[in-house]
């Protein structure tokens, strides 16, 4: 711009104000105001976690659903048994066949003369009388008189348990074997009970332990 | 030039095929998704939902100590698909082979396992071959159809099939009574139905192709409600007890029918009804069809000589006797018309208290002590004592019995009916009277239900509790005073007698009417109270047209046993007062 005379172009004024280049610089504000790539990447970044979570979220569901499923069925299994024998336990505890059981194990309702102890001060009230080993009321009779279809297959508990053939022979076996847990093993209840907590003898009733 | 016409063409032609197709596609996807939406969505909504049955659980009947007398239980239907039967694949026990499982080997397998038989299966298999439903075995317990599903047979499905089973069989059944396949039929399961009672519900939900349901898909529809657990006031081993010594004795005295009936004197609550026979609830063809209720409340006879307590207890509060009123009684009352009065023995005059009358049950002396209270006020009385008008039990067919009205007694009428002929009661209604003499002449409403017990904890069906004062407490002491005497100082004596504890009692030997007027047959009853002094049970024990022995000395026995059972059962201290003895002659 030093030489002007060289450097003065040919055209008017006007026209080279025409051909200006002019520019809009953006102040700082506005430079500062716009958006950045980061935004962008956290947005996507944002969507793609929001996605993987709902995908996340519907297996943990569809799981879940399977585990409903598999405890509904459980629940209801377990309902089921549960019910079943609490049916068992109520018809086993009908008073037939508890009266049954219990004569064939040599107990008797005494139908004689009423006693009560008095607790307040030991006094025996009326008149005592053995229990007369006759005075059953099942089997003095043509047996229980009080019908209870459901006890047809209730066995009597001084009833014979039946031997598995198998077990039998595997006891046998055991016994010829000379294995030690020989007799019983069948699972059969034994009938002496001898090593009880309490001596078992006819004439004293053993004194209650209480605290 | 040509060419580029035919290019234009050509494009043209191209772009209206585009259009067409793409208008063929739009069209059809309005059609789905806007025209016929609804449709569509239901279709689908019908292949992935499953409708449901929720069964409620139908309440359960107690006794007085909560043990179930009637109860709610799981029992299967096991169906099969006739039309897919056909032999399959097993898998051996280590899982690692299979083998065929022929048609005829699977029956047998189920056979074992439902208890069903083979010939029975295989006809419910082969009568509809391309149905794709047949029962195999219906209400199968729970182990039954565990035994079914371990065999694994592809065409055999189960179904839950709600049922009722009575643990205790015939212990009250009686009363309870049974529910047929499809609503309840008899007793109090009829009766008290809007107690235990449920409701099934349904619900709908989704399901995924391997059958799991999709989640948050369950919409119910309706909701299942359980039934209400019905508490009667019965106590059941007391109840078996009765029913035993019942039946037994109704065995050897060859009796038709008879019944217990044990009431609370305090509350009138019903400790026991026993009849015999009676039905196993579990076993309904088991019994005739006249055994299936309660007979207790449902047949009313003439009560005979029980009667004459009542007559003595209206007597004594209208103030027209005292126990030891003087009676001369003759051998024979004539009426005067043709008609005339005997006793059960033959006698010549004998000097009788009214006590002496009670305890040797004389009906030419109660019908002379009758003679002192008119006829209206003694009927009234025995309306008040609850006669001739069923119990508040309402039990179902109950009967009133009969009191006919004065204006109908004639001449011998008049007296019959006071010693318990020429009018009907039924045991309960007997049971309750004497309720009233133990009460200290305050009557209480018989009561067999103590409540009902909604699933969300309301009581209701709570009984009356309102008592109504029939004769005064002076007249009803007394009166249970004078048949103390019955027991320490009458014929039956030894029989009655328990050693430390004052009974009162008064026997009842009742003639049968028939097509020909009177007969042979007899209905022998005692009534009576303990302890005597004051009096905590009523018991009245009943036979019906005995064969062996005709006379109430054959009720003694077991009035006594029911009475020993009474105080051991409910634990009635001994008596500590003397017992009560008037002069029974003058």
């Amino acid at each position: 711009m030093s030489n002007l005379a060289f450097a003065t172009p040919l055209r008017s004024p006007a026209d080279e104000q025409h051909t200006r280049h002019i520019e809009i610089v953006s102040s700082r504000e506005q430079r500062r105001a716009r958006p950045r790539a980061v935004y962008a990447i956290v947005a996507v970044i944002g969507l793609f976690v929001l996605f993987m979570a709902q995908l996340l979220l519907s297996i943990v569901v569809s799981d879940g659903a399977y585990r409903i499923a598999a405890l509904q069925t459980s629940q209801r299994d377990l309902g089921r048994e549960q019910q079943a024998l609490s049916e068992q336990l109520d018809m086993l505890s009908s008073p037939q066949n508890l009266a049954t059981q219990a004569e064939s194990l040599g107990m008797v309702l005494s139908t004689t003369n009423p006693v009560v102890l008095n607790l307040a001060d030991g006094t025996i009230g009326g008149t005592a009388a053995a229990a007369d080993a006759g005075e059953s009321v099942i089997s003095g009779s043509a047996g229980s008189l009080v019908p209870n279809s459901l006890l047809a297959g209730v066995p009597l508990v001084t009833a014979t348990p039946t031997v598995d053939p198998v077990a039998a022979a595997d006891a046998a076996a055991g016994a010829a074997a000379g294995a030690t847990p020989a007799a019983g093993a069948t699972g059969a209840p034994t009938a002496t009970l001898t090593e009880g907590s309490v001596a078992s003898t006819p004439t004293t009733l053993p004194s209650p332990v209480t605290r | 030039m040509n060419d580029a016409r035919k290019t234009k063409r050509r494009t043209a032609l191209a772009v209206l095929v585009i259009f067409a197709v793409v208008s063929i596609f739009v069209v059809r996807l309005v059609d789905i998704q806007v025209v016929s939406a609804t449709e569509y969505n239901e279709e689908s909504l019908a292949k992935r939902s499953v409708s449901q049955t929720t069964y409620g659980s139908r309440g359960n009947i107690v006794d007085t100590n909560g043990n179930v007398l009637a109860d709610s239980v799981d029992r299967f239907d096991i169906t099969a698909s006739p039309l897919l039967v056909n032999t399959f694949e097993r898998e051996t026990e280590d899982g690692k082979e299979t083998v065929d499982v022929a048609v005829a080997d699977a029956i047998a397998e189920l056979a074992v396992a439902t208890g069903a038989t083979e010939a029975d299966i295989t006809t419910a298999l082969t009568e509809k071959p391309g149905s794709n439903f047949a029962y195999v075995a219906k209400s199968v317990t729970l182990e039954q159809m565990n035994a079914v599903r371990a065999l694994n047979i592809p065409w055999v499905y189960d179904v839950l099939h709600p049922s009722r089973t009575y643990p205790m069989g015939s212990v009250a059944g009686n009363l309870v009574g049974f529910i047929g396949t499809d609503e309840p039929q008899n007793g109090l399961e009829r009766t008290e139905n809007t107690c235990v009672e449920s409701n099934n519900g349904t619900s709908t939900y989704e399901r995924g192709a391997d059958g799991i349901r999709i989640p948050g898909s369950t919409v119910t529809t309706e909701e299942a409600s359980d039934g209400g657990t019905l508490k009667l006031t019965i106590d059941s081993d007391f109840q078996w007890y009765a029913q035993q010594t019942l039946a037994q004795r109704s065995i050897e005295l060859g009796a038709d029918w008879g019944t217990i009936v044990v009431v609370r004197v305090s509350d009138g609550h019903l400790m026991a009804v026993a009849d015999y026979p009676s039905v196993d609830p579990n076993n309904v063809d088991g019994v005739s069809v006249n055994d299936l209720g309660s007979r207790a409340f449902s047949s009313p006879f003439e009560p005979g000589s029980t009667m004459k307590s009542i007559t003595i207890a209206s007597l004594l509060d209208a103030g027209k006797i005292t126990p030891t009123t003087t009676v001369t009684v003759p051998g024979r009352r004539d009426l005067g018309n043709g008609q005339s009065i005997k006793d059960s023995w033959a006698h010549g005059d004998i000097r009788y208290t009214a006590t002496g009358i009670l305890t040797n049950s004389s009906n030419i002396g109660t019908s002379y002590l009758s003679d002192s209270l008119g006829a209206d006020a003694r009927h009234d009385y025995m309306t008040k004592f609850g006669f001739n008008s069923s119990t508040a039990v309402e039990f179902q067919g109950e009967s009133s019995g009969l009191v006919r009205p004065t204006s109908e007694w004639d001449a011998v009428t008049n007296y019959a009916v006071q010693f318990g002929q020429g009018m009907t009661a039924t045991s309960a209604q007997m049971a309750s009277a004497y309720q009233t003499l133990g009460n200290g002449g305050v009557h209480m409403p018989l009561t067999l239900v103590e409540g009902c017990t909604l699933p969300d904890g309301t009581v209701t069906d709570l009984p009356s509790t309102e008592g109504t004062r029939v004769v005064s407490e002076a007249a009803a002491d007394t009166t249970v005073g004078m048949m103390e005497n019955v027991v320490n100082q009458g014929s039956l004596k030894k029989d009655l007698t328990i050693p430390g504890y004052n009974v009162a009692a008064k026997t009842g030997t009742a003639e049968v009417a028939n097509a020909n007027g009177y007969g042979s047959d007899r209905i022998i009853s005692i009534a009576g109270l303990v302890p005597a002094e004051a009096p905590e049970y009523a018991i009245v024990v009943t036979f019906a047209k005995p064969d062996t022995l005709k006379t109430s000395g054959a009720v003694a026995s077991t009035f006594k046993k029911i009475t020993t059972q009474v105080i051991k059962t409910f634990k009635i201290a001994p008596s500590t007062v003397p017992e009560t003895k008037y002069p029974l002659n003058y």
